[in-house]
């Protein structure tokens, strides 16, 4: 049987490489903390993916540290790393193309499920957004499938009425957050910029998603000016993150969970 | 059709606990509920006077009883409740908000009532969806629906039955793929509601597969909102079984009881204290017609309703018009001609139709108008306000009589012909005629049609 100096002999050349893996875990979280903190008035989406390549940044820089503690050599490991990518990147060029298309569309193509556009001559109802393709129903009932790579690569027109006024923001709560409080609270701060919103369509909270681990909800806001549209997004996601980080702050100091029965 | 799981939502809940103690038994969050043939009717609980009772749960059980629904779950608004409890069949599930947000909610409900019922100016309350309050409102809608999804989660229900505009988020709160049904059981006038209105509540309705609507003007109306859902009317009902033929023994001492003599011509108004049931209207038209017709005297049957009870929402406004209304007695000097009796039970109220010589419905508006159908069930005459949803089933001078209440002359002259039918030919057809049509409005017709509806709504 072994002692506890021999076992302490036999990991002794592994701690540095324990102790920067626990020092860049410590840092891959502080980083997307701040990360989130900087961009809180950014879109949700944008603020979730910079703070995910931050803390995967981190971690890839601090794997690399602590594999070469162990004395295994980081060249290697990323020519490896650099081969395996590129490699699929070739392969994958066209989905992953649309795929990006896709995440990117969400964010900055201002259309929905719903609308009617136009594109590359093709001109439907929006009946699908799949990570490939978006999927158009024609007024002769024809469905058309456009690659999501044309929808920022093309111009899109959306001809719905009013389409200039809408805007969604896709907003993702997390399982433990109170969603009534969330949207009362929501509702609330969001009706302070009612003079910049058109008064006949208040802000509606629409329920997209739902896990266990959280809720998918878009809400639609309706402009009055079409020249504030930036300004009011980056005003309500300010909002919207402020009543999440309240929520979150109460639960924290609460003793139970909420008031629903 | 298989039998049905169903989800129900109302705001009133079917049963009010009397008791701290009922309401206390429990565990938050448990779905173990209280089997309420454990406790005491009257004294650890009672129904909750007015349409839920009347209408919606005596369906519920003839539906559970055909075996149109296997299952079914009821969901309302009871803040001195257990989470839930069981009758019979039927499972109660209570939903309780805080008294801040109790009152941002009811001052909401309130301002929507009153509009769609055109009690004040129409600019007055066009900010209504962006006010605090409103946040409240949407507060207790999705407390409701996050119970009811998690309710779904475990029952699997085959379709959501939504009563009352308190409710009207729900649907689309729910984000189910499942069939919404949503019944509006007040008024609908496209013209009475506020432009700023109209497109959250195209929202909040596009979000149901049918909204069922009590009159044939109503549906019109809804229809002007162009909603993506089936829009149907279907007449408010009560179950004829209900009703009981006291004896005359009873009736008589009911009737002592309530100070009435035999002499006495009685014109009865049955409803809630409310401005808008227009119960100073008939105090009005007696107080004309108080010196030709000695005998005449008008009995007002009826409290507040389950937001201004106690054991309800405690939002009372009925106090004030009862006072009013007493003030207004004393004033045209008909002390001893208008009585007030409060909430009568069903035996009572059975005995007081049967003395009655006639009833008026005198409401300023009124969704439909259920009392009138109980009036035919006892076969008597009815004089019922144009602006009732069942004025669409009355012709005039047939099985019943009209009037405008903005006009109350109108008013006073169908009380004089019922008053001066000496010969009782007049009374009797209007009656006769009026029983017939009762039939329109029964249990019997209202489980046909819900049934085909709920057939329609799953299977299409």
């Amino acid at each position: 049987m072994l002692g506890i100096g021999s076992v302490l002999t036999l990991l002794a050349p592994f701690l540095p490489a324990a102790v920067i893996v626990v020092l860049t875990v410590l840092l891959a979280w502080l980083v997307g903390l701040l990360v989130g903190r900087l961009m809180r008035r950014g879109r949700p989406q944008m603020t979730e993916a910079a703070r995910r390549l931050a803390t995967v940044v981190v971690a890839l820089i601090g794997g690399t540290i602590a594999l070469q503690a162990l004395g295994v050599s980081a060249d290697i490991l990323l020519l490896v790393v650099a081969l395996l990518g590129v490699t699929v990147l070739v392969a994958l060029r066209d989905p992953l193309g649309n795929y990006g298309a896709k995440y990117f569309s969400d964010i900055y193509t201002p259309f929905k499920i719903g609308d009617t556009i136009e594109v590359q001559g093709y001109s439907g109802k929006v009946i699908e957004i799949n990570p490939m393709t978006t999927v158009l129903l024609s007024d002769k009932e024809q469905l058309i499938s456009v690659p999501n790579a044309s929808m920022i690569r093309d111009v899109v027109v959306n001809t719905s009425p009013q389409a200039w006024k809408e805007v969604t923001i896709p907003v993702s709560i997390s399982g433990n957050i109170d969603l009534p409080a969330f949207e009362s609270a929501a509702l609330k701060t969001l009706s302070k910029l009612r003079v910049r919103l058109d008064a006949r369509f208040p802000p509606v909270l629409t329920t997209k998603a739902r896990s266990p681990q959280s809720t998918d909800l878009t809400l639609t806001l309706m402009l009055r000016r079409p020249e504030d549209r930036d300004a009011i997004t980056a005003e309500a996601n300010k909002r919207l993150t402020e009543v999440l980080e309240r929520l979150r702050a109460s639960r924290r100091s609460a003793p139970t969970p909420g008031s629903a029965r | 059709m298989p039998p049905l799981s169903i989800c129900i939502n109302t705001q009133t809940p079917l049963v009010q606990f009397l008791s701290p103690s009922a309401g206390d038994r429990g565990i938050e969050g448990a779905f173990e509920p209280i089997d309420l043939a454990t406790l005491r009717e009257g004294i650890d609980y009672r129904y909750s006077p007015g349409g839920v009772t009347r209408m919606v749960y005596p369906l519920v059980r003839r539906l559970l009883k055909e075996r149109v629904l296997r299952e079914a779950h009821w969901v309302a608004l009871n803040p001195h409740a257990p989470p839930s409890a069981r009758l019979g069949d039927l499972t109660l599930h209570n939903v309780s908000i805080e008294g801040e947000r109790m009152a941002g909610y009811g001052k909401v409900k309130e301002v929507i009532w009153g509009r769609i019922h055109d009690l004040d100016a129409i600019e007055e309350h066009d900010e209504l969806f962006w006010s605090e309050a409103f946040s409240e409102y949407a507060y207790y809608n999705r407390i409701t629906a996050e119970l009811i999804r998690r309710l779904d989660e475990r029952f699997d229900f085959d379709v959501f039955y939504v009563h009352d505009f308190q409710q009207m988020a729900v649907g689309h709160m729910l984000g189910t793929l499942k069939p919404k049904i949503f019944r509006w059981h007040i008024p609908f006038d496209v013209t009475t509601i506020p432009e700023k209105w109209r497109s959250l509540l195209s929202t909040y309705l596009n979000s149901y597969d049918v909204t069922v609507v009590s009159a044939r003007s109503y549906a019109t109306s809804i229809n002007a909102l162009h909603p993506t859902g089936k829009v149907l009317r279907m007449y408010p009902y009560v179950d004829p079984d209900d009703y009981s033929l006291p004896a005359e023994a009873q009736i008589a001492e009911a009737a002592r009881r309530l100070g009435l003599t035999s002499e006495d011509e009685v014109a009865l108004v049955v409803a809630r204290m409310d401005p808008i049931k227009g119960q100073d209207y008939a105090i009005t038209a007696v107080g004309t017609l108080a010196k030709k017709y000695p005998r005449l005297k008008l009995v007002l049957v009826g409290n507040g309703s389950f937001s201004g009870s106690r054991t309800g929402l405690g939002l009372s406004k009925s106090a004030v018009w009862r006072a009013h209304l007493e003030e207004l007695v004393k004033e045209r000097g008909l002390e001893g001609r208008v009585l007030f009796t409060g909430h009568l039970g069903q035996a009572d109220l059975d005995c007081l139709y049967e003395r009655s010589s006639f009833t008026i419905l005198p409401s300023v508006r009124e969704g439909f108008g259920l009392v009138t159908v109980e009036s035919w069930i006892h076969g008597r005459p009815v004089i019922v306000t144009e602006r009732a949803g069942i004025a669409e089933l009355i012709q005039d001078g047939v099985n019943g009589l009209l009037f405008d209440p903005d006009k109350p002359k109108t008013l006073v002259r169908a009380m004089r012909l019922l008053l001066d039918d000496r010969t009782g030919k007049l009374r009797a057809r209007l009656a006769r005629n009026g029983r017939r049509v009762a039939k329109k409005c029964s249990l019997d017709a209202a489980e046909q049609a819900e049934s085909e509806m709920l057939a329609e709504v799953t299977e299409a």
